[in-house]
């Protein structure tokens, strides 16, 4: 597991930086971060944990807030903390 | 070593180690539960390091599954990091293999998404990188040999925990949203990510959603900001 896990890792490290891309390529690399990270986020939201798509109150109502104090503020111990704290007291009220 | 690099990189992990120290321990118990000794859960923590593929291989080995299909699970799920080692090695090159080779071993999805957060901070800093990935990696081993020793004393359901890393990974996402057709982009990704993930089995939809919308992105991109003519006439220099 370690070995398949550390070859994707460290091959593109270990060449790409040596080579210099083509600059398609490169700009393609910068939108990655934003498009993974959607890909994470949003089906947190509207799957629920069998992989069944269904939308998840409890992450999708903690979500919101947390957009909009990451957008104005941009810290992210506050986020997660926020993020948290509406989180566990949403399982109270829901 | 870049001393100072390491310390604002240790720094900078801290909120991904608040994630990792519960997610760590909630997986410390599954492999507990599963059958492994906390030695064994804390090699995979150490040598593995990849949460989702970490869980998903011990329920596996809870059902009794052979080596080979979770060691190709593992790599189908972990696929992804190869392109955001490709990301990452924009900013570190000529760096020498053995540096790289250690940085690349410890990529994960939050470290990259803190480390591209800021890419001023990482471009060319191997030793801040390292102080990223370094803390997070012990606090996620640390997680997991906690968890694997403590059992079930803590309510991993409560307290908010199981949020933390969504959390953390919305701030990141809302982070690199620099301008107005980057928001464009999440959206459509966010979108793509609900659809591939209805429509394909496992974790697919990561891969395919990046992919995606990386290619819309450079699309969008170019019909916002039309490329400088190239030449003008016979004008041209003087070479």
């Amino acid at each position: 597991m370690a070995l398949v896990t550390f070859l994707p890792r460290f091959f593109p490290m270990a060449f790409l930086t040596r080579w210099v891309l083509p600059e398609k390529v490169k700009k393609g690399l910068e939108y990655f971060p934003i498009s993974i990270l959607s890909a994470i986020v949003f089906p947190i939201l509207f799957f629920n944990g069998d992989g069944r798509m269904e939308v998840q109150p409890p992450p999708l109502l903690s979500a919101i807030p947390v957009f909009l104090f990451a957008w104005k503020v941009r810290s992210l111990w506050g986020s997660v903390i926020l993020g948290m704290a509406i989180y566990w007291g949403l399982g109270f009220v829901l | 070593m870049d001393s100072r690099g390491f310390k604002e990189g240790a720094k900078a992990a801290l909120p991904i180690v608040f994630g990792y120290l519960p997610v760590g321990m909630a997986f410390g118990v599954l492999a507990r539960n599963a059958g492994l000794t906390t030695l064994e859960a804390g090699s995979m923590s150490l040598l593995v390091y990849a949460g989702a593929s970490q869980f998903i291989a011990v329920e596996m080995i809870s059902k009794g599954m052979v080596w080979l299909p979770i060691v190709i699970t593992t790599f189908f799920i972990n696929l992804r990091h190869l392109l955001m080692s490709s990301t990452l090695s924009l900013y570190f090159n000529g760096n020498r293999i053995q540096t790289l080779g250690l940085l690349s071993a410890q990529l994960t999805d939050e470290s990259f998404a803190v480390a591209m957060s800021n890419t001023s901070k990482i471009e060319n800093r191997p030793g801040y990188l390292f102080g990223l990935q370094i803390t997070s990696h012990i606090a996620w081993i640390t997680g997991s040999v906690g968890g694997a020793l403590l059992g079930g004393l803590i309510d991993h359901e409560s307290y908010g925990i199981p949020f933390a890393l969504p959390a953390l990974f919305i701030c990141l996402l809302i982070i690199q949203i620099r301008k107005v057709h980057h928001f464009y982009i999440m959206v459509i990704a966010g979108i793509s990510s609900l659809f591939f993930k209805w429509a394909l089995p496992g974790n697919w939809y990561i891969i395919l959603t990046a992919l995606l919308a990386s290619g819309v992105g450079i699309v969008i991109e170019k019909k916002l900001i039309p490329s400088p003519s190239t030449g003008e006439g016979e004008g041209g220099g003087e070479k």
